[in-house]
């Protein structure tokens, strides 16, 4: 492989407790990230996949291990990389607008220019005529894909995406997702995507990294050979079906040779 | 014509909201006046309201001059309030020590009785106009602080790591972040401030003045002259009522995201209320 656009090795990291020794949260991680990849981290909720982005987004320092963004390291140090987290979180007392440039308000960047930018993107990300209106008048899907617009707006190259679509229904769900690979290929940019979606994880994925819970490790990776500007028939084919079969059988794996030695 | 359709039910709404009080008011006043006309109640004991609404034409030249201090103490009393009931509620959120050290004198603060220490602020400011102010702020900052506070850490800690991901400074999450998101519960505390400065400037003048509404009705109270008492009590009042809106349409201006953006006269309808709008369509 090339040189990595985001290369993660030996992260280790244990939340302090507050009596004894603290709860080991992740293990020893490997992730390593071509420039325009789109990967998907799935595993049993709870088990530290927010925590290893909080760790990438230098929000929290690992105890040991290497996050390199570009061949530069990027430990302890917000803002190299945007980070859409759970919820949309958008500030309802800002117009629409007013939350889209909220990352280069924040970097002192020139606003006139970051709302040129907002507008000419708001047709492109459903937005159009809600740019003075309040997120409070936004469905939930406008909601997301408002906070996705934001954070493309951050201009970094990577985007950690923790299980953005969690909370809307199957349908809109199915709408966003080609929606993202479309968007992932228009701004060339490098994801990494929590999820706890089998189908998902597949569907927008060129790789997907399957965590085992408690520490957190990676317990595999199944690569993704399906076309790159995929249609949502693909999800009915075999291959499709195969690599469902993979990541599911990682998933089980770990549980079931708990219960084995039980 | 059509931008007006939606704002007409609004309108009529909120007439009906004024109505319903006003109405009320007008049926108490009028059994009063009638009550005490038919039962030849003293004047010293209850004025009718007629007599009451002479006293306040007739007299206005007195009260109008002490209603001036009253208001100069009321508006420096409030601010003062407001000034370190913020500096309080800032330094309390940002600082545990302080926080575990200063609320709870904060609280032991509010168990005395305003009206025992008032005579000593005037032995040691004199009778001027510090320790009244000094009064109200004294019987405002308290709800003020307290709902500053709320507002202050009413946010969500997702919300500061998401700004702490942007790599936002203290300063910018303190000004774009907190600040913005306690607005609700400030202007709450600016509302109950408003009406609790008025009872603090009265209080104090009651204590100890030379001039002032509140000194004015302690002064008609020992000369039994209670039509003036009523008179001073209904301006006092009123000021109140109007003090309490203004906070409230202050709140309207500031919070747009939650009340829309008023149709203010002099603010053309602009493109902003037809995005809204849309969504309907």
């Amino acid at each position: 492989m090339a040189a990595a656009k985001l290369h993660i090795s030996d992260l280790h990291y244990t939340y302090a407790g507050d009596r004894g020794p603290g709860v080991t949260a992740i293990e020893n991680v490997h992730l390593s990230l071509a420039s325009e990849d789109f990967v998907s981290l799935i595993g049993p909720s709870g088990c530290g996949k927010s925590t290893l982005f909080n760790l990438i987004a230098g929000l929290l320092v690992p105890d040991a291990g290497v996050v390199m963004l570009d061949g530069t390291s990027i430990v302890g140090r917000p803002g190299s990389v945007a980070y859409m987290m759970q919820r949309d979180l958008l500030l309802p007392w800002r117009t629409v607008l007013d939350n889209l440039v909220l990352g280069p308000e924040l970097a002192g960047k020139p606003l006139a220019e970051a709302r040129d930018r907002a507008r000419n993107l708001l047709h492109r990300f459903g937005l159009a005529g809600f740019e003075h209106a309040y997120p409070a008048a936004l469905s939930g899907g406008m909601r997301q894909r408002a906070a996705l617009l934001r954070t493309i707006l951050c201009e970094r190259s990577v985007i950690l995406l923790d299980e953005p679509f969690g909370a809307l229904d199957a349908l809109t769900r199915a709408s966003m997702h080609e929606w993202l690979l479309g968007i992932q290929r228009e701004f060339h940019r490098t994801m990494i995507l929590i999820t706890h979606d089998p189908d998902e994880a597949v569907y927008l994925s060129h790789r997907v990294y399957v965590a085992t819970a408690r520490p957190m490790r990676i317990g595999g990776i199944v690569d993704i050979d399906l076309p790159p500007d995929r249609q949502r028939e693909v999800t009915l084919t075999p291959a499709f079906a195969e690599h469902k079969r993979q990541v599911l059988a990682l998933l089980h794996e770990p549980a079931a040779a708990g219960r084995r030695a039980s | 014509m059509a931008a007006r359709g939606p704002g007409l039910p609004r309108l009529g709404a909120r007439a009906k909201n004024v109505a319903a009080p006003l109405a009320l008011m007008l049926l108490i006043v009028a059994a009063w006046e009638i009550l005490v006309r038919a039962l030849g109640v003293d004047s010293y004991i209850l004025p009718p309201p007629s007599d009451v609404v002479a006293a306040i034409y007739l007299e206005r030249a007195l009260i109008f001059r002490h209603l001036r201090v009253t208001l100069f103490e009321i508006g420096a009393g409030y601010l003062l309030a407001c000034a370190v009931g913020f500096v309080l509620s800032v330094v309390i959120v940002y600082s545990k020590a302080f926080r575990r050290g200063v609320l709870p004198l904060i609280v032991a603060s509010q168990t005395i009785p305003v009206i025992a220490i008032a005579p000593i602020l005037v032995i040691w400011f004199g009778y001027n106009d510090i320790p009244r102010i000094i009064i109200t702020a004294l019987v405002a900052f308290f709800p003020l602080t307290v709902s500053f506070v709320t507002g202050l850490e009413s946010l969500e800690p997702e919300l500061i790591n998401f700004f702490r991901s942007l790599n936002a400074s203290p300063l910018q999450i303190f000004l774009k972040l907190r600040l913005p998101a306690a607005l609700p519960n400030i202007f709450a505390g600016l509302k109950v401030a408003s009406t609790l400065a008025v009872i603090g400037a009265t209080i104090g003048e009651w204590v100890g003045a030379s001039a002032g509404l509140g000194y004015l009705m302690a002064q008609d109270t020992q000369q039994i002259n209670t039509t003036r008492v009523f008179a001073a009590l209904v301006v006092l009042g009123v000021c109140g009522i109007v003090f309490f809106a203004s906070v409230s349409l202050l709140q309207r201006l500031f919070m747009p995201w939650v009340y829309g953006h008023m149709r203010l006269p002099w603010r053309r309808r602009t493109e902003l209320s037809v995005a809204v709008a849309k969504p309907a369509a």
